[in-house]
């Protein structure tokens, strides 16, 4: 709708407004760019800027050298994608809520519906596992997309700090599913959006997709297998975020459980974060 | 479109439901679309739902496009279309007719409504003065005038007369039905006009009946008054009541019940029985009663004394020392020669019947008699101060004359109960001390409490120790006692009193001439006395004394420390009184303290010079820096005293060369006090463990020395190190030390020498090690500081005259030592290059409304947000405004193009007839014939 406040940019032009595959390139490209530009610049200030912040340390630590922290720029990525979400918006009174099993159940039983099945929790935790992980403070998170029950896709930028309550979470996701965008407090960036189905048109080309579920035959350890898959390779997992049923996509190549047991969405997310900061070397 | 098509099913269904229920099946509904009377196709469509909200109806839920888009023709048809027409014309129809605008109207409807305009017509003014042309007037007419003159004067007639009947009806009969209040409200219903007569009357009529109603009610009360009455006193002449009621009670029941009904004469006998049986009881008032009076009587809540001050308290301590001196010098005066017989002569009143008794017994086992007795009296005359508390201030008056002990018992119950302790013990020792198990008691009493400084001084010997000690102690005690109970009578007689009042002693000498030649317990009480009765919250200028006071008590200290056959018990006895009076004036116990550190330090350096004098600190030295760590805190981090103490005790453990067994002992005692000081603060002293290594390095035989030793010597000033502490021979049992004991042994004793001494030196030294690993376990070198101990310890248990118990103790510490270390190096971590922490990503923060509401303005600026909306509504009237001229537009010329196409059709068909007449004219004239017609006619 309206455009938010405050900043008044350059407008984005009707073009670049179509959410493709092209644009996503585009974008990609000068984010490299500029994060090459940024790795440059801070080895040469890195001189200038870690004295000060380490002097206090040296107190201490007297000659012994900073060793450089061994941060590689590989470009391979991971992808997370959560499907059917239950992330549904009722009218409840007067005002519009996100629905929920908790406060909702009355409400749910009264327009036939079954509570058990709204669990918008689930997805909280699960972004919050993805989002807190190391994997993604090292910057190797590329995007989480998340579809719900309804089929509404929506996008998620690592770099958002999903509020850590649920209460909030709620409201941010009230406000995302109506208003279609959530942008950053203070700027105009877009850290949340609903975007156009399928998903696989925002997918890197040739990356490996693996969808996971308990129901899987192919039962495997996931540090075994992180190591069967190339390390240049683009990751994409896709994670059923519901209580009760399976996901079923057609465009996963690769079906897998990773554990004898049913696994909530956010452990499994652990598991595959804690998988992949091996294989990657991220600590 | 199948999902809409279905909802549209729904949707309809939804509609139809309030006339049809439950006829969702499919042929019903198909029935009913059947049924539906024209359907456009069109109409039917729907518009559909893109977002289906759960719980959310829509308005324009039912709206349908088809329908909508029909009716808007429809509308234009009506409006447009018809000005559209109107447009080429000059002048217009206009159908006035009554109703004609009107489409719900039928015929009949419209005829209803000329003929009321026509007969509105009539009325008017204008047609008044016509004159009636027809027959329906007149009946009109007529008929009007007749209603009229009906109304205006039956009616009220009818009324009136009615009213006139019901006021006779009130007038005469006075008791009145409940059918007259609804009368008269049914009156009240048609008062519209009334005459002022008549509302009088009813005003009157009302009143008069609510005063019947009154007098009514009252007469009922008055009968059921009575009716209750009979009740009560037919229930008070049962025996129910009787048995429930108390008898004094039911007595003035009775007589209530008789006053009422005095002509009353029924049981009578029963009534005069109880009379006489309550007359017997009614002497005696109710218990509750009397309480109630005596709770009036009683005083709400009476003032308590209010706690005392410091000030106040001491006041009171030193008047009652005054009064004791007074009464002491009395006493003195009175009878200046014995004072042994004026004591007797005190106890002469509780002693007078065992003598009476004994006077008539033989005179054998006469002392031990008397003895008894005294003890006796003793105990009795405690009991009854016990018991006569409550009439004390009496005592004193009438046992003033009796004798000064009384009037001592007397004056003690003014003081609290410490005071009276305190008394009790004065007038025990102003007493001569005849009694010497009595005193031994108190003594000991006293000495508990003294006893646990005495455990913290002797803190490097074990339990076991410290109950030898003890018991040591109470040995010399009862030696002593014995002594002065032998030289008891003797004694008594020399030694003058101890006064109540005592000024504090300027010098030492006064402090001595003062103490000399008297007791420990007695020492004591003169110093607490000398303490009460120059109490610094007493007066301003005797803080100055007390600080004198307290120096030269502390030089009495020292000088008794000093002294060779050590008085241990005094020396414990005088922590208690110095340690709170260096409460009392802590700054100058504190110079006190560092000018003495001080001293020592001085004396103990000009004594390191010379190799031949004894380095090690005097028992005099041991015994003030002992008494300083208790007097101050030691876990401060900088103290004005602890400070230079630990600092000097670490530079006699440095300094001073182990030469014989006394020194080990004396060294020893130092590490186990420093530990006792160091054991809360946790502070490093490396001299200790130092000496503890020495120590035990002593005990090795081997002279081995490593190249970690000889660094270790290079530290330590002390260059022949004797095995002084080598076993040589097996010992079969360790005796603890006795610190004291072998303070006041001389140097050259064969003791020092002997193996069981050595052995318990080394059983003190492992325990005072002990101490310090625990101290010292946190700290992160610790494994550098203990692993050569550990190293000699080892060699030590393996020498093969150690005895078993201390090789088991050896063991144990080695073991204590093995597992800290390890657990030490568990811990440590290797050296690392340290890294560069990795930076993370930068998180922004989602910017998102709590409740946020589709469509609402989250903008701050409250105008901007106003603006917006308004240009928004103006922009979407304009675009609908443009929407519907579009449309106008489309209509019109649908309408246009429609007229035209007629007009083409007909100008064709004119064209086309005109063409064929010249067609057939043509064809005629080119025949020859000049046309069918003409022919025909022809």
């Amino acid at each position: 709708m309206t455009r938010p406040h405050g900043v008044k940019g350059r407008k984005r032009k009707k073009a670049e407004e179509r959410y493709d595959r092209d644009e996503e390139e585009e974008e990609a490209q000068p984010m490299e760019g500029e994060a090459a530009k940024r790795a440059t610049l801070e080895n040469s200030n890195s001189d200038k800027e870690a004295e000060p912040v380490e002097e206090t340390a040296v107190d201490e630590l007297e000659g012994i050298p900073i060793a450089p922290s061994n941060q590689k720029s590989d470009n391979s990525k991971v992808i997370f994608i959560l499907e059917r979400a239950s992330l549904e918006v009722g009218k409840v009174g007067k005002s519009y809520q996100l629905l929920n099993s908790d406060d909702h159940s009355n409400f749910l039983r009264k327009n036939n519906k079954n509570p058990a099945d709204y669990r918008p929790d689930i997805v909280h935790q699960a972004l919050l596992m993805i989002l807190d992980s190391p994997l993604n403070k090292a910057g190797r998170l590329q995007a989480v997309y998340v579809k719900t029950e309804k089929g509404i896709l929506f996008e998620v930028k690592p770099h958002v700090r999903i509020p850590r309550t649920f209460k909030r979470f709620a409201g941010v996701m009230l406000q995302l599913l109506q208003k279609l965008s959530i942008t950053a407090v203070g700027k105009r960036e877009k850290l949340l959006r609903v975007i156009k189905n399928p998903v696989t048109q925002y997918l890197p080309v040739g990356s490996r997709k693996i969808g996971l579920s308990y129901s899987s035959q192919k039962l495997v350890d996931m540090q075994d297998y992180m190591t069967t898959v190339p390390s240049d390779l683009d990751l994409v997992f896709v994670v059923g975020a519901l209580a009760h049923g399976k996901v079923e996509t057609d465009y996963t190549e690769d079906f897998i459980a990773i554990s004898g047991y049913p696994l909530s969405a956010a452990y499994c997310i652990t598991r595959i974060c804690n998988a992949i900061e091996r294989k990657w070397k991220i600590s | 479109m199948a999902k809409s098509s279905s909802r549209t099913g729904d949707d309809r269904n939804k509609q139809k439901k309030n006339k049809k229920k439950k006829n969702k099946s499919g042929p019903d509904a198909v029935a009913m679309k059947v049924k539906a009377p024209k359907d456009n196709p069109f109409e039917t469509i729907w518009s559909r739902r893109k977002f289906d909200i759960l719980g959310k109806k829509r308005k324009g839920e039912e709206r349908r496009v088809g329908l909508a888009r029909s009716r808007a023709i429809e509308k234009r048809k009506k409006t447009l279309l018809k000005e559209y027409e109107q447009s080429g014309k000059a002048s217009v129809f206009v159908d006035k007719r009554i109703g004609e605008q009107n489409e719900e109207l039928d015929e009949f409807g419209k005829a209803i409504l000329r003929s009321q305009r026509e007969r509105q017509l009539k009325l008017n003014n204008k047609s008044k003065y016509n004159l009636s042309d027809g027959e329906d007037d007149d009946f009109e007419g007529l008929n009007i005038q007749g209603k009229d003159d009906f109304e205006d004067e039956i009616f009220p007639d009818d009324d009136g007369a009615e009213a006139a009947e019901t006021e006779k009806e009130l007038t005469t009969v006075q008791h009145l039905n409940s059918q007259i209040p609804s009368e008269i409200s049914m009156e009240g219903d048609e008062n519209k006009h009334k005459s002022k007569k008549e509302v009088m009357e009813e005003i009157i009529l009302k009143s008069k009946f609510f005063k019947a109603q009154k007098a009514k009610e009252k007469e009922e009360n008055e009968h059921l008054v009575e009716e209750l009455d009979k009740n009560f006193t037919s229930l008070v002449q049962s025996k129910a009541l009787l048995s429930l009621t108390e008898p004094s009670k039911m007595n003035a029941l009775k007589a209530l019940v008789n006053r009422n009904i005095p002509n009353e004469h029924s049981n009578k006998e029963n009534l005069s029985a109880i009379q006489k049986m309550d007359n017997s009881e009614k002497e005696k008032p109710d218990v509750y009663d009397r309480l109630v009076k005596e709770m009036i009587l009683e005083r709400r809540a009476r003032p308590s004394d209010r706690t005392k001050t410091p000030e106040e308290i001491a006041q009171e301590e030193r008047e009652r020392l005054e009064r004791l001196e007074e009464e002491r010098q009395k006493r003195m005066n009175a009878s200046e020669g014995s004072s042994d017989e004026d004591e007797e002569d005190v106890e002469k009143p509780p002693k007078e019947k065992p003598r009476f008794l004994s006077g008539d017994d033989l005179g054998d086992s006469f002392s031990v008699s008397e003895e008894t007795v005294t003890m006796k009296g003793w105990i009795d005359e405690i009991l009854e101060k016990n018991d006569e508390e409550d009439a004390a201030s009496e005592d004193v008056s009438t046992d003033d004359s009796e004798g000064s002990e009384d009037a001592d018992e007397g004056s003690d119950e003014d003081l609290d109960e410490h005071g009276k302790d305190l008394s009790l013990r004065d007038w025990e020792q102003s007493d001569d001390e005849n009694i010497g198990t009595d005193l031994e008691d108190e003594e000991g009493e006293e000495d508990s409490d003294d006893d646990e400084q005495k455990n913290t001084a002797a803190k490097k010997h074990d339990k076991v120790n410290d109950k030898k000690a003890v018991e040591t102690i109470i040995k010399e005690k009862d030696s002593s006692g014995a002594k002065i109970d032998v030289g008891g009578k003797q004694l008594s007689t020399k030694l003058e009193d101890i006064p109540y009042l005592i000024e504090a002693p300027k010098t030492y000498e006064e402090l001595c001439a003062l103490l000399v030649n008297r007791s420990n317990s007695d020492v004591i009480i003169i110093i607490n006395r000398i303490r009460a009765s120059n109490a610094i919250k007493l007066a301003a200028e005797n803080r100055k004394k007390m600080q004198v006071f307290y120096g030269v008590l502390l030089q009495y200290f020292a000088v008794l420390a000093n002294k060779k056959p050590l008085n241990f018990e005094l020396l414990n006895m005088l922590v208690k009184p110095l340690i709170e009076m260096s409460i009392e004036i802590p700054y100058f116990a504190a110079i006190c303290a560092r000018q003495r550190v001080l001293r020592t330090r001085t004396q103990f350096v000009g004594s390191i010079k010379n190799p031949e004098s004894c380095f090690w600190p005097s028992s005099k030295t041991l015994f003030l820096l002992r008494l300083w760590s208790m007097i101050f805190p030691c876990s401060d981090f900088r103290h004005p005293v602890m400070t230079p103490v630990i600092l000097l005790i670490c530079e006699y453990l440095m300094r001073c060369p182990v030469v014989s067994g006394r020194d080990i002992a004396v060294g020893s005692f130092l590490c186990s006090m420093l530990l006792s000081i160091l054991k809360q603060s946790r502070k490093f002293c490396p001299e200790a463990i130092m000496f503890l290594r020495t120590l035990l390095m002593a005990a090795t035989e081997s002279k081995s020395i490593s190249s970690e030793d000889s660094e270790f010597y290079h530290l330590m000033e002390l260059k022949a190190l004797k095995p002084l502490l080598c076993i040589r021979e097996t010992v079969n049992n360790i005796i603890p030390l006795n610190f004291y004991k072998i303070i006041d042994m001389p140097e050259d004793s064969s003791f020092f020498t002997s193996d069981s001494f050595r052995a318990s030196v080394l059983v003190a030294v492992l325990e005072t090690l002990r101490g310090y690993i625990n101290i010292y376990e946190s700290l992160s070198s610790f494994p550098e500081i203990f692993l050569p101990v550990l190293r000699l310890l080892d060699e030590v248990a393996e020498q093969k005259n150690t005895p078993n118990l201390l090789r088991d103790k050896i063991k144990e510490v080695a073991e204590f030592i093995k597992l800290k270390v390890d657990e030490h190096h568990t811990l440590r971590r290797p050296l690392q290059m340290r890294k560069q922490k990795p930076v993370p990503i930068k998180l922004l923060n989602p910017k998102f409304e709590e409740n946020f509401v589709k469509g609402r303005d989250y903008d701050p600026d409250r105008e901007r947000a106003e603006m917006k909306k308004l240009q928004k509504l103006v922009k979407r009237e304009r675009k609908g405004a443009a929407r519907e001229l579009r449309k106008d537009n489309y209509f019109l010329f649908e309408v246009k193009e429609r007229q035209r196409a007629l007009e083409e059709e007909e100008r064709a068909e004119k064209f086309g007839k005109a063409r064929a007449f010249l067609q057939e004219q043509e064809n005629a004239f080119k025949s020859g014939q000049l046309g069918k017609g003409r022919k025909r006619r022809r």
